[in-house]
């Protein structure tokens, strides 16, 4: 048997369009590379208050760069991602308090269903603009990504349960202590070391941290580790 | 003849040390890529005044952050980039106002220079280590007598206004012409987009020099 994996956590909010931007590239280097990936549903807006920042978008010529740069990354990435029409409502007034909420009860429970969910969240509000905050919208999406109507249900009940509350507050905190500003961050365990990297631009860089090989944010898929 | 190099204007300031990062990835690939890279010194603190940003070292989150990213980017892209003994004084207090109209001027009467002297003024803010540019006393003085002439203030406020006219909140932007489009890219993190936009191979941080074009 050869070398153990790295592990790899990534704190993410499906609120974030650069959190789907690195989830995706990290999931499709996870049989590529020799590592463990972690998917660590957080809260971005929690992130946002703990540490003092503000989202990006407040300020006009950020929102206008983000924009443009989202359009560019969406081809470069191949990952399907727009703007929804009313971006400053999705993002300052409807949240993703419940859906990060689904995903956690999820990791709990059932983990193994975790990335495929939290794509077709993403899927739902940065891609196709719908709506990503009422209980029969993550039902939708659950059922997309292959639960049954019953796992989905069971899973939407535990909610509001303290125990998911406490585990999303835990995520959060604990991306917190690896020294987030925003979202995503990629905490790599590599030697004995311990790398936080924030944003979907820091892949390259992560794979010299792995001594891995870097082949852009598509890597050809026949390169999969058996 | 080939196709028609395409040009990339690098807005930068020496007091920014991802501006520094970017500029070297650019200077690597002048001579792999099919480009002309015009350097374009600009004052960090206008852009910030203008757009209403705040240098993100003000954030004590983001300061931690940068530290350590700027000593894991010294290895991968191989500058030997490191934060000055006393960073806020460096970077808020003194600032860089007479090392660009500086870089300014030289741009105007000696831009052949532009390139070394730039990083000759990264290497003293952001690195131990400092090396002389070459320029000879004479030059050094003409110049130095020449930044703050009305001629080379302009220049600084034009480049600097040229940068915030596309979209700049901070340094460095790379502007990249491209089949009749115009792309604003921010950071020293997007020379893979780069790459992608112009249609040329991304070879890292650290390309062989044996690809140089003849």
């Amino acid at each position: 048997m050869g070398p153990l994996p790295r592990t790899l956590e990534l704190f993410y909010d499906v609120l974030s369009p650069y959190s789907w931007l690195g989830f995706e590239v990290l999931c499709r280097y996870q049989n590529i590379w020799n590592i463990k990936l972690q998917l660590r549903p957080s809260l971005i807006a929690g992130i946002m208050k703990d540490s003092g920042n503000k989202p990006p978008a407040l300020l006009p010529r950020k929102a206008q760069y983000l924009s443009q740069d989202i359009k560019l990354l969406r081809q470069h990435f191949q990952i399907p991602i727009q703007f929804p029409k009313d971006f400053f409502s999705v993002i300052l007034e409807k949240g993703s308090l419940s859906a990060m909420r689904f995903l956690t009860a999820l990791s709990l429970e059932h983990p193994e269903m975790l990335e495929k969910v939290s794509r077709e969240l993403w899927m739902r509000v940065w891609s196709r603009d719908e709506d990503i905050t009422e209980p029969q919208s993550i039902l939708a999406a659950a059922e997309k990504a292959g639960m049954t109507i019953e796992q989905a249900q069971g899973i939407l009940e535990k909610i509001s349960t303290p125990k998911v509350r406490n585990q999303l507050k835990e995520t959060t905190e604990a991306a917190c202590r690896y020294g987030a500003f925003g979202l995503p961050i990629t905490v790599a365990h590599v030697d004995g070391q311990t790398h936080m990297l924030f944003g979907s631009d820091r892949m390259e860089l992560l794979a010299y941290l792995l001594g891995e090989k870097w082949m852009g944010p598509v890597p050809p898929a026949m390169n999969a580790r058996l």
